[in-house]
């Protein structure tokens, strides 16, 4: 696996989402207007899958991805630590793959699919993650949390088993400051671990 | 089985990993507004002319707050000068100007570029020894040196024995300068308040890690009875010592919503979390040692100068003398203002700085003197507090030998430089303390027919798990399952006062008044029985413990192995033991997770952040996560967490603090691992590559 840095994951994430603007890029800027009864920015009405479910809405273009979740869907477990993509909180799988959603707009997402931390559990209980990060203490005081979730469902998909720094590198892009680290890596490697050994198996 | 001292995962971790937990920021009520700040471009400047007319035309803007029409006193804001919401003149590139409420935030961020405001520039100050030199521009009215609490304008002053004395009589004297860095407390959640007025009652949805003392600063400054103001925060994403208190946002936002007559959620930005809350105070450290031969401690002097930034919100103090045995101290300290970011509490505030400072000073004596550090930590480690009072508990021998032991530093431990290649390996230690208080909480514990306990308590889980420590010490004082423990908290409409969780005070005093609460309801249900049918029965407990003539306090011993690339500057942390006195620990889960937590923001400060200021124009450079080089996944090393359980006869069950201690050895720890590395020390924080690849040259 290529080594990332934080700054190079950074890097790499803009580059990514440069590359995902050209096609909306034309004709796409918001457009502030004093007239009316209220502002009326440059809107789009789009259609995602947001966890499995079809959601069709009409969003300002200005509106990222993160604010299209938590604003218009109310699906407020994807946090927005710094708007910046530097701190990961709002890191959610778009068509499979970790983004930052403060860095990605809501209008870019139109015809794709999104999974969030809402779409971890099933009615049949916890992801295996989820139980881990609990029994792990891997969360203090939660903000991050959904983040590196997210970042680690990623990583397992592609690595199902990864070791310990394979962890590090692939949930660096995502800031803990309570800085639980430690315990954010050993609840993903023990959940990996787990998949491998079957329920109940876990020796470590 | 008794849960306390069992390994317990958080009875709200479930709500955490899945998103449904409700932070400040998800509070969403009807016909809400969203409040931005616009803030000043000038380190110093007065305003002569604001002008909102502009703004408040645009269209979904519904109501601006200058210094104009806005005379509220943020009391907490500063202990010694009066500071309104908006100041003039603005002291502080940050300083607030302006709050503009509207129906989205976009369009409250293109009202604040619609306000126009006039300055007329002033010279300012970024130093705090430059801002005490005669003729230097005064930032409040009377001078740029604090006042302390009698309102004297002197620095705070320490001393026992003889200063000048001791220095004499010392065979060898040690001088050095120390310096430390502004960083900022950069928890994940931003501040954020929400407030709503129902007629004369305010609710605030606020971050807070005090929702009592929340409640009381809104009620002083907006000048309401303490029953009309209602302060809510279910879930908090962290705040390390920066969200205790009513701050000036929550204000903003409860002046915006009676002006607009609808809610007003005002949320800050990362860069304004960086710039316009407060940081970790940075210093400016000179001491001089004086030691016998045999490495016995016989004098301590330090002249410190901490800047505060451009208001007073906290002490300024720089601790870690009480780390020692010596019989002639002085300390003189000036807490001083600058046009800088505001500097007051972050976890542990006075220590870690003052310990990277004092004990970084103590390994090089140890080593001028050919001592192992370890032994000249044994040999002149407090044993009683200020070398007077006993400890209730002391397990500081204990952490240095035992945490010794599991790190091997007896096999680890070489001369300093012993190293010759390009890649050196050495290692360090420190020590830390930190009060452990006790002190006045309320609690209540209410029993119904169905068996369940509802304890009420006014905490808040800044992160620390209080909740969770707060259900042990209910289950184990009532000797029931846990999972008959409800813990109703965060919020002032249903829960009794509750300190702050600030100076690691939580378990200590509202864990202490559960307990007490427990022994009132265990004491009725004797007599009355258990409750049945609609039949309640409610326990409750306010107490005052006291403690006098001895010192109660938390103490650690941190250990680390590093290498250093001569070559680029770079340092990795290899091995680090981190051994803690915080007496009984009611969740070793939770307590070692808040240990590797403050080791690994220790390591950040001292080897990464720094709140740069441009010297020509007065204005912050990296402020933000990405400026700051916070510690990430890839940064952080292992943190081998022991705990040295002292017997303690005061908190609940003999618990200790164990949230700030973290973090006080640790930036010394690592410099020390430095010197041992290398043979060459670094004075001034943070441990950059820069100044590894300067003092390597």
């Amino acid at each position: 696996m290529k080594k990332l840095s934080r700054r190079n994951f950074l890097e790499t994430t803009a580059a990514g989402i440069a590359a995902a603007a050209v096609p909306v890029e034309t004709g796409a800027q918001p457009t502030p207007t004093n007239q009316g009864t209220a502002p009326t920015g440059s809107r789009t009405t789009l259609e995602l899958m947001v966890n499995s479910r079809r959601h069709r809405l009409d969003v300002e273009d200005r509106c990222t991805l993160a604010e299209l979740l938590r604003d218009h869907l109310h699906l407020t477990g994807t946090k927005i630590g710094c708007d910046r993509g530097e701190c990961g909180a709002c890191t959610v799988l778009l068509d499979g793959l970790p983004i930052y959603a403060c860095s990605y707009l809501g209008v870019w997402a139109d015809g794709r699919s999104v999974e969030t931390v809402e779409g971890l559990a099933s009615p049949r209980g916890l992801h295996p993650l989820q139980e881990s990060f609990i029994e792990h203490d891997a969360p203090q005081c939660g903000f991050c949390t959904s983040g590196q979730l997210m970042s680690a469902k990623a990583l397992l998909t592609v690595n199902p088993q990864p070791s310990a720094q394979q962890v590090r590198e692939a949930l660096t892009g995502n800031l803990c400051r309570c800085s639980n680290y430690n315990q954010y890596v050993a609840a993903v490697v023990a959940t990996g671990r787990r998949a491998r050994l079957g329920p109940g198996e876990d020796i470590a | 089985m008794s849960v306390l001292g069992q390994p317990t995962p958080r009875i709200d971790a479930a709500s955490r990993v899945t998103g449904s937990a409700r932070y400040t920021g998800d509070v969403r009520l009807p016909g809400m507004l969203f409040a931005r700040v616009l803030r000043s471009p000038h380190p110093h400047a007065r305003i002569t002319a604001i002008r909102p007319e502009r703004a408040l035309a645009l269209d979904g803007v519904k109501a601006v707050i200058t210094h104009q029409n806005c005379r509220v006193v943020w009391s907490s804001g500063d202990s010694r000068n009066t500071r309104y919401l908006f100041n003039n003149p603005v002291r502080f590139v940050g300083d607030a100007v302006a709050a503009v409420a509207a129906i989205d935030p976009h369009v409250a961020e293109e009202a604040l570029q619609l306000i126009e405001v006039s300055y007329q520039t002033l010279p300012f100050l970024l130093d705090p020894e430059k801002a005490l030199q005669p003729g230097a521009i005064a930032i409040h009215p009377g001078g740029n040196l604090s006042p302390n609490e009698a309102g004297v304008r002197q620095p705070e002053v320490y001393r026992r024995g003889s200063i000048d004395d001791g220095l004499r009589e010392s065979e060898l004297v040690y001088e050095g300068r120390f310096t430390s860095a502004h960083v900022n407390n950069a928890q994940m959640e931003p501040r954020v308040s929400v407030a709503s007025w129902d007629g004369d009652e305010l609710t605030v949805y606020a971050s807070t890690q005090g929702i009592s003392n929340c409640q009381r600063d809104l009620a002083k400054d907006l000048h309401l009875p303490l029953e009309r103001v209602r302060v809510v925060c279910e879930y908090m994403g962290g705040g390390f010592g920066n969200k205790n208190q009513c701050h000036d946002f929550d204000l903003m936002a409860a002046v915006l919503a009676q002006q607009a007559g609808v809610p007003v959620r005002l949320e800050l930005t990362r860069k304004e979390d960086y710039v316009a809350v407060h940081g970790r105070w940075a210093t400016h450290q000179y001491y001089k040692i004086g030691v016998s031969r045999d490495g016995t401690l016989q004098a301590i002097q330090l002249r410190g100068y901490s800047d505060m930034g451009a208001y007073r919100k906290s002490s300024g103090s720089i601790a870690g003398i009480e780390l020692y045995r010596c019989p002639h101290v002085e300390t003189t300290v000036h807490p001083v203002h600058t046009n800088t970011a505001v500097a007051a509490n972050y976890r542990a505030p006075a220590y870690p700085q003052g310990v990277f400072g004092l004990d970084s000073m103590m390994d090089q004596i140890a080593h001028e003197l050919k001592i192992d550090p370890l032994e000249f930590r044994l040999k002149n480690a407090t044993r009683a507090y200020h070398d007077e009072l006993p400890y209730t508990s002391y397990g500081l021998e204990d952490c240095i030998r035992r945490g010794a032991d599991v790190f091997e530093w007896r096999k680890r431990w070489r001369r300093a430089a012993s190293d010759t290649g390009v890649v050196k390996r050495g290692v360090g230690m420190a020590m830390g303390s930190f009060a452990a208080r006790v002190g006045r909480s309320s609690a209540v514990i209410r029993l119904d027919a169905s068996g369940r306990y509802a304890v009420h308590v006014g905490v808040t889980d800044a992160g620390g798990g209080a909740k969770t420590t707060m259900a042990i010490i209910a289950a184990e004082a009532l000797g029931v399952p846990l999972d008959r423990v409800t813990i109703v908290s965060g919020d002032t409409d249903r829960c009794p006062y509750s300190i702050g969780e600030s100076g690691s005070r939580t378990t200590n005093f509202t864990g202490y008044a559960v307990v007490e609460a427990a022994r009132d309801l265990k004491q009725q249900i004797e007599t009355r029985g258990l409750p049945a049918g609609s039949a309640v029965l409610i326990g409750s407990a306010t107490p005052e413990p006291v403690i006098k003539g001895v010192a109660r306090y938390s103490f650690a011993a941190h250990f680390v192995e590093v290498e250093v690339d001569v070559e680029v500057g770079g340092l990795r942390v290899l091995k680090y033991v981190a051994a803690h006195d915080s007496g009984r620990i009611v969740n070793p889960l939770t307590a070692r997770s808040q240990v590797k937590g403050g080791v690994t923001m220790g390591l950040g400060m001292a080897l990464h952040e720094q709140l740069l200021y441009d010297p020509r124009t007065g204005r912050p450079l990296n402020a933000g996560y990405y400026g700051a080089r916070v510690m990430t996944h890839l940064d952080a090393p292992d943190v081998e967490v022991l705990f040295v359980e002292t017997q303690d006869a005061h908190g609940p069950y003999g618990a200790k603090p164990i949230g700030e201690p973290p973090i006080i050895p640790s930036v010394a720890a690592v410099a020390n691992a430095f010197f041992n590395a290398t043979g060459r020390r670094i004075r001034d924080l943070p441990i950059s590559r820069e100044r590894i690849l300067e003092v390597l040259a």
